[in-house]
């Protein structure tokens, strides 16, 4: 046999250093670094989960624990598919996630090419767009609500400057047909950087010389930007969608702290209600089902998308 | 395809002089190559030319017309970038009907079609044409960019060491290739090269840089028999020209300090004695490492010569080159 430096090493190697030292396999011990993460993964995850599931076949309250728990099979299932308020909550929702994506992808990614186009001071613009992406969103409600103060707040002044109408003459959140939009614009004002953030390393990855070569094979500014710069720049918008889509289901504090969910129910997005029906009412067992319904129709969408932005990023 | 004359073109990046006072005529149809070291300004003397780049002085004429104040797109040159510069998120099909596809041109899809197969017929790149760009090896992407530049009909092509990175053999294929094409075409070319061989075989005329000098400019015999300096005599020549002190042997004439030996002007079996350091078996010819007086001296010899290290040779020159001591030629 030759004496390689790595035989020598495995000779020199006594068998199962910590077997000697502590008694241990090295699989027990293997099994030793693994287990908190199992039991953790056990603990917060799976568990709860197996037990929402099962919570939504029965009629339990959790303010009343020590009543008898009924087995109901579908029964809630049933309820929520068939509420109309639980449908124009999704119609709230769908609407509020449609809106502030298609807003701030446009805003955002208009704001990462003009910030690309290198300018002077164009890293402090950076830093003050990105502002508003650093408060706490709950702050961020409160705040908003005395900007659309119809007498004193600012945004009903910009309005009336921008346009003549009166500034008490509307109220964005007490309005049935406003309060949508107060919530998509207040969405959009504080996340569009984010998007814009992600636009903008998107377009920085797209190297110079790429740009060159377009323009010696005489492509045109429109044609360089809808054959080079948007393909190539696409798999990181869709990347914003998805985290923003993925952020604004849950969308919650915010809301909560501009509108609560008013006028009416007119704002109140799934996760809102969710937690009314959870706990408020206190009906477990149906906010157990809303809860699943909800994940399968979240897990659906997500797959769906993450495969078409994996095709994206094959072409 | 046009003449394209640039004139005391002058350019610098801050403190850095890439080119300098440049003045020189690329004739309808002929293929220029430009030889240099690393940043000599082969390539700011392209983009210089594309339009990639503006001159601080000087100007550039295409066709007789000044095109300083053009865009690339209205210069109407094809390039080919030492980087390839391909489009990553794009087939090689899309890549090269790329320049074809403006909407300017109207070019009809089966037009298209059939040039871009043709041209991936010559560079044999065919059997990739739904590939993406980037699942391509260097060689195939450097072909790709070539075929990109080949499908227009611009008034000159520019070409920055477009070989470069192919195996031995698809590159002395694709030079002959190239040069067919170019001449088929009777196109305008300017080429940039480190490659001694597709310099003296490929081109009509070369010009050398020095520090964004144009030093010489000639036909290749001309640059290889005739450089006006030991900068441009070192550029071409495989082995390199031997420099050794000018009076080592008799006959150099006044002024000389220093004597350009090329293989060719070294004659065996006669004059002083030198002794074998080394021997390289090319095949096809030995290449000889020889110490004269503690000059290194590196010469050609018969593949059959049965010389070994430590034996001794006669040479001495024949029809030398001289330079004095600033390096320029006297005869």
């Amino acid at each position: 046999m030759s004496d390689t430096p790595i035989d020598r090493v495995a000779k020199a190697t006594p068998p199962s250093v910590a077997s000697k030292i502590r008694g241990l396999s090295d699989r027990a011990i293997a099994w030793l670094f693994v287990l908190p993460t199992i039991f953790l993964l056990l603990a917060v995850n799976i568990f709860p989960l197996i037990w929402t599931i099962n919570l939504s076949f029965t009629n339990f309250r959790a303010n009343r624990p020590n009543r008898e728990v009924d087995y109901i099979g579908l029964r809630n299932y049933e309820r929520i598919l068939t509420d109309e308020d639980i449908w124009l909550t999704m119609q709230a929702t769908a609407h509020f996630l449609f809106w502030t994506i298609f807003f701030q992808v446009l805003i955002g990614f208009t704001l990462a090419w003009l910030i690309n186009r290198k300018f002077k001071g164009n890293d402090l613009w950076t830093t003050l767009i990105v502002l508003p992406m650093m408060l706490s969103p709950a702050v961020v409600g409160n705040f908003w609500t005395f900007l659309y103060q119809p007498q004193i707040g600012l945004f009903n002044y910009g309005i009336s400057f921008l346009t003549g109408i009166d500034p008490s003459s509307f109220q964005m959140i007490g309005d049935v047909t406003l309060a949508p939009w107060s919530i998509v614009i207040v969405d959009t004002w504080m996340w569009t950087p984010f998007v814009m953030l992600i636009c903008l390393a998107g377009l920085r990855s797209i190297p110079d010389y790429i740009y060159e070569a377009a323009e010696i094979d005489r492509a045109s500014q429109w044609r360089q930007f809808w054959t080079i710069t948007i393909p190539m720049v696409l798999p990181f918008l869709m990347l914003a969608v998805l985290f923003r889509g993925i952020e604004n289901f849950k969308m919650f504090d915010l809301v909560v702290q501009l509108t609560g969910g008013g006028p009416g129910s007119i704002t109140e997005l799934t996760s809102i209600n969710l937690k009314r029906e959870a706990f408020e009412k206190w009906r477990t067992g149906y906010a157990s089902a809303y809860a699943i319904i909800l994940f399968v129709t979240v897990f659906g969408l997500a797959s769906i998308y993450v495969k078409a932005l994996n095709k994206v990023k094959e072409r | 395809m046009s003449e394209v004359r640039l004139s005391n073109l002058s350019k610098a990046f801050g403190e850095t002089i890439a080119v300098d006072d440049v003045t020189m005529t690329i004739p309808n149809g002929a293929l220029v190559t430009l030889l240099g070291p690393t940043g000599a300004g082969k390539t700011t003397i392209l983009r210089l030319i594309s339009g990639l780049e503006q001159p601080e002085g000087g100007d550039v004429s295409i066709g007789g017309r000044s095109v300083v104040d053009d865009t690339p797109a209205q210069r109407n040159v094809a390039m080919v970038f030492q980087q390839y510069s391909l489009y990553p998120h794009m087939s090689v099909q899309d890549n090269l009907a790329f320049p074809l596809r403006s909407p300017l041109l109207k070019t009809p899809a089966e037009e298209i079609e059939r040039k871009v197969s043709e041209i991936a017929e010559v560079l044999r790149i065919s059997h990739k044409m739904n590939n993406k760009a980037t699942e391509l090896s260097g060689g195939e992407m450097q072909r790709v960019s070539i075929g990109r530049a080949l499908v227009r009909e611009p008034t000159i092509f520019l070409m920055d060491e477009p070989l470069s990175s192919l195996d031995a053999k698809l590159r002395s294929d694709l030079r002959i290739e190239l040069k067919r094409i170019q001449e088929n075409l009777g196109a305008t070319l300017l080429y940039v090269t480190h490659d001694q061989i597709e310099a003296m075989t490929m081109s009509t005329h070369v010009g050398v840089l020095d520090h964004g000098r144009l030093v010489q400019f000639g036909t290749p015999r001309e640059i290889y028999e005739n450089p006006v300096n030991l900068y441009v005599a070192g550029r071409l020549g495989q082995p390199r020209i031997n420099v050794l002190p000018a009076d080592m042997f008799a006959g150099a004439p006044a002024g000389a300090d220093k004597m350009g030996l090329r293989p060719e002007h070294i004659q065996q079996g006669e004059g002083k004695g030198s002794m074998v350091k080394r021997i390289e078996h090319l095949g096809d010819q030995i290449r000889l490492h020889l110490t004269l007086d503690g000059h290194d001296v590196v010469t050609l010899s018969e593949p059959h010569s049965d010389l070994e290290p430590g034996d001794t040779v006669a040479i001495q020159p024949r029809n030398p080159l001289f330079f004095d001591a600033s390096g320029v030629r006297i005869t």
